[in-house]
């Protein structure tokens, strides 16, 4: 494993890594950043993470299915993101600022 | 003629008198709200004598209207209508609360025109005649129940209606939790009834009834009928639960006259009367009405022996009434029950009216001691009174005459009575004719012991009407009862009329011997002369030899101590019953409810209190938390998978 | 295949650092543009996986609408570069930072050790034209009730979007 074959070919486990890697980045970005439009970005780059890997299982099982559950990903991220401005607009329209911290005014 | 209608007419008059009176009872003025609710219970009588005519029109046999309005309770098998009837038993019933009911509306009216509260006043009479109509016309335990209680429940606010002053509305209390001891019973009764018969239809009952009597005690006839008698005793004021009636003595006087005299308080009396076939089979209970009736009506008579107050005197001489009353039932006379009971309301009311009148023109005073020589100023009230008087010591041919008359008679004749059922009746009017007499010499002759500045007037015609139409009741109201004996020497020997009328209603006595004429003279004569005498020993003694009542007094002080405080009853329910269960509810409230059961509650309270403040501290609404919640229990579950 | 081997770990490189960069610069119009690139080569990743139709969507999609959404709204809040780019919060952050790691250690450890080690590829290798046909094909018979519901969400969320950002904001008043 520890040898050059590993960096010269490339399989799934490659792939997989990567997604993880930028997963685990998004979920830090939504855990530690205090501006919530960073957050909703962070989150966009969950979702991409987990499209490499679905992109990647589709490629390598030879499954087209893998590339329609992408296309429904993709959709859903962009509902998110449009509602997600749309509340930003109105909590900065409150506040002059978009501090995840001001979400807490909303609980009930 | 559409039945249904007239007795929804009848019922509901009321009731719609009620609801207006009630509703605008800060509006209506007293004679406002009293027209209208005289004049509803006035519809309600003239309702009542059509129905009455109905029923005589019918033959005989027949003589039965059934009304069903609606299906009140249906419970599988179990079914109630709700559902009226009505035949000979209770139209005399009908007559009696609509026609007292409306002439005590109209006495009313003078009598309270000076309350402000006279709207709510007769809003709570209307109401009365409402609930004490279904009492009567139901045609199952069911509905009579839910009469029975609207009766108690009128009662109540009525006592207590003028309840600023904290002992009339005691004296309420006090009357409404005696009932419910009465109406506890009288539920189980109902239970009994209806686990045995599984039924509470009053014609179902009355069929199934058994012709063999039930012998044991524990028998659920016996058992039953004993439970309903209980109830009686409540509602009719029979030991031992009489002691509230003569507290009920605090509500208005026409209020005393209606309920706690003529109505109401016969509800029991009637209640047996209805379902007289079960009790018959039930010859145990029958024994026990008659005893403690009998009992009922001597101690209630003595301890109106010695009672100050006018009203106080009336009520026991009402609780002994009804003595007289559950005696002709325990007898088995049902019909003299009934007869003496119609009697009754009318001379009963005749004089409560009365002692309105006088308190009226007293200016509410009610001790009979600074009273006298009313006879001058209160002409009507005194001639009307009087009447009753004769009524009520039994003197011929007054009402009273022929229906105690009867009743002492049966006593003596019926198989289930005895001589000394007898004797003890006829000690109870001798007693009876001594302190009614007392009330008249006391109240209304001799001579005045009033102060000079009073100046007693005769009442409105409002008050004054009513006096004269019971008088003339009360003086020829037996006259449809009278016995064979007297009827036969009589011109055109009017037959007994009501037994006739009844014939079909109640069951006859078996094996009753033939009354010997000479026999029914003797009895009837007894009675009478000793009566008689009473009363003349008494007028001797509060009239011409007024030093008397003192001597013997001082000569006997140790009962006349015991019977001028009523023997003490009151205060041994107050020591053995009432402060015995308010010691124990005050240690339950202690022991129980604050240490035990609020302290439990404390400590499970708190302990959800800390829970929940620890919780609380996760659910701070920051949403990033929320996330990292979220990916620890993601790094848990993915832990938990690969450690498998 | 060492061309598509180099291809992969300069894409690699390119999104890992352009996501990092994402999380840990402070301006966030910097995060924005950094997203962007991170975008660009998801595209190049999946066209390494002969995806070819989603790396068209994914650059007009993401990289285009939804970036662009982005730096609209983040230039009509004109932010200024923040201070504390990060949440305060000694424990909190450790706490957050521990998952995050043990998380990640945990993914590495399962991939590294699974039976995808050497994957000898079935390379059925389908040309793009007829690859898009199929996916079009599976998208408009198989999953065409999700496909619908998919249309009919987003009309949702655009009219919710336009609600929403019209709305007060808030219930309560501060």
């Amino acid at each position: 494993m520890y040898n050059l074959n590993w960096f010269s070919q490339i399989g799934l486990q490659h792939y997989l890594l990567l997604s993880s890697a930028l997963f685990i980045c998004g979920m830090a970005g939504v855990l530690l950043r205090k501006n919530a439009i960073v957050i909703l970005m962070s989150i966009e780059l969950m979702l991409n993470a987990v499209n490499i890997s679905f992109v990647a299982f589709s490629h390598y099982q030879s499954k087209l299915e893998g590339q329609i559950m992408v296309f429904f990903v993709m959709t859903i991220a962009a509902a998110e993101a449009a509602v997600g401005l749309a509340i930003m607009v109105s909590i900065f329209k409150r506040f002059r600022e978009v501090n995840i911290r001001f979400f807490e005014r909303l609980k009930g | 003629m559409n039945h249904p209608l007239l007795i929804a007419v009848l019922i509901l008059a009321p009731l719609i008198g009620f609801l207006i009176n009630g509703l605008r009872y800060q509006k209506n003025s007293a004679n406002l709200s009293g027209i209208l609710a005289t004049s509803a219970a006035v519809l309600s009588f003239f309702v009542s004598v059509i129905l009455v005519s109905e029923i005589f029109s019918l033959p005989q046999e027949s003589r039965k209207i059934v009304v069903q309005f609606f299906e009140w309770i249906h419970v599988d098998s179990f079914r109630v209508n709700f559902g009226f009837l009505l035949d000979p038993l209770n139209s005399i019933m009908i007559l009696i609360i609509t026609g007292v009911g409306s002439l005590i509306h109209l006495f009313s009216i003078g009598y309270m025109s000076h309350d402000h509260g006279a709207a709510k006043y007769f809003a709570y009479l209307n109401l009365f005649l409402f609930n004490m109509l279904i009492l009567v016309l139901a045609d199952n335990l069911l509905v009579m129940f839910v009469g029975w209680e609207g009766v108690g429940l009128c009662s109540y606010l009525l006592i207590g209606f003028w309840f600023k002053d904290s002992q009339k509305a005691a004296a309420g209390m006090k009357a409404f939790v005696t009932n419910r001891v009465g109406d506890a019973a009288f539920l189980l009764g109902i239970f009994i009834l209806f686990l045995t018969f599984g039924t509470v239809q009053f014609s179902d009952l009355v069929a199934m009834a058994p012709s063999v009597a039930e012998v044991s005690w524990w028998g659920p006839i016996t058992l039953g009928t004993l439970f309903l008698f209980v109830g009686a005793t409540g509602k009719s004021a029979q030991i031992p639960l009489y002691v509230w009636l003569p507290d009920a003595m605090a509500g208005p006087t026409p209020v005393s006259a209606l309920i706690h005299a003529a109505t109401m308080v016969t509800a029991g009396v009637y209640m047996i009367i209805r379902l007289n076939p079960l009790f018959l089979a039930a010859p145990n209970t029958m024994a026990v009405i008659a005893v403690i009736g009998v009992l009922t009506a001597v101690v209630a008579a003595c301890i109106g022996l010695l009672q100050n107050d006018i009203k106080k005197i009336l009520a026991y001489s009402t609780v002994s009434q009804l003595g007289y009353m559950f005696l002709a039932c325990g007898v088995g006379a049902f019909g003299a029950a009934l007869f003496h009971l119609m009697t009754h309301a009318f001379f009963k009311a005749l004089m409560f009216l009365g002692s309105g009148s006088v308190i009226h023109a007293m200016h509410e005073e009610q001790d009979v001691r600074k009273m006298g020589g009313l006879k001058k100023y209160l002409p009507i009230t005194h001639a009307t009174f009087f009447i009753g008087w004769l009524a009520i010591i039994g003197m011929p041919p007054f009402a009273g005459f022929f229906s105690k008359d009867e009743i002492l008679g049966m006593s003596f004749q019926s198989p289930y009575g005895n001589a000394a059922f007898w004797a003890l009746g006829v000690f109870g009017a001798i007693l009876t004719a001594f302190y009614m007499t007392r009330l008249m010499a006391l109240t209304f002759w001799g001579k005045a012991r009033f102060s000079d500045k009073l100046h007693p007037h005769e009442s409105p015609w409002t008050m004054t009407l009513p006096l004269c139409v019971l008088a003339f009741l009360s003086a020829v109201g037996g006259w449809i009862g009278i016995p064979h004996v007297i009827g036969e020497l009589l011109p055109g020997h009017p037959e007994n009329f009501l037994e006739k009328f009844l014939e079909h209603s109640i069951l006859p006595i078996l094996d009753l011997p033939k009354a010997m004429p000479t026999m029914e003279y003797l009895l009837m004569g007894t009675s009478v002369l000793l009566a008689a005498l009473s009363a003349y020993f008494a007028y001797t003694m509060y009239l011409l030899k007024p030093e008397w009542p003192k001597k013997l007094a001082d000569k006997f002080r140790p009962l006349h101590e015991l019977v001028s405080n009523k023997f003490y009853v009151d205060e041994i329910y107050e020591s053995s019953l009432i402060q015995p269960l308010i010691q124990l509810s005050k240690n339950i409230w202690l022991y129980v409810d604050v240490n035990l059961i609020d302290k439990t509650t404390y400590v499970v309270s708190d302990l959800t209190k800390g829970c929940g403040g620890f919780v609380r501290i996760l659910q701070n609404g920051n949403a990033q938390t929320y996330a990292t919640y979220i990916s620890i229990g993601i790094v848990l579950i993915l832990s938990i998978l690969l450690m498998r | 295949m060492i061309s598509d081997a180099i291809l992969f770990w300069i894409l690699a490189f390119l999104s890992l650092s352009a996501g990092l960069t994402v999380v840990m610069i402070a301006n966030p119009i910097y995060s924005a543009l950094a997203l962007v690139m991170t975008m660009v080569s998801v595209a190049g990743l999946f066209v390494t996986l002969g995806a070819y139709f989603l790396a068209g969507v994914q650059l007009i999609v993401y990289a285009g609408a939804v970036m662009v959404l982005f730096v609209m709204v983040l230039m009509l809040f004109d932010l200024k570069n923040e201070v504390y780019a990060f949440t305060q919060g000694l424990l909190t952050n450790v706490v957050k930072l521990g998952c995050l790691g043990l998380l990640a250690g945990l993914l590495a450890g399962t991939l590294v050790l699974s039976s995808y080690q050497s994957q000898e590829i079935q390379d059925k290798v389908v040309a793009a034209a007829d690859q898009t046909k199929a996916l079009g094909q599976l998208l408009f018979t198989q999953y065409l009730f999700g496909f619908e519901v998919l249309g009919i969400l987003l009309l949702i969320v655009a009219i919710g979007a336009v609600a929403l950002s019209r709305s007060r904001g808030g219930t309560h008043h501060v």
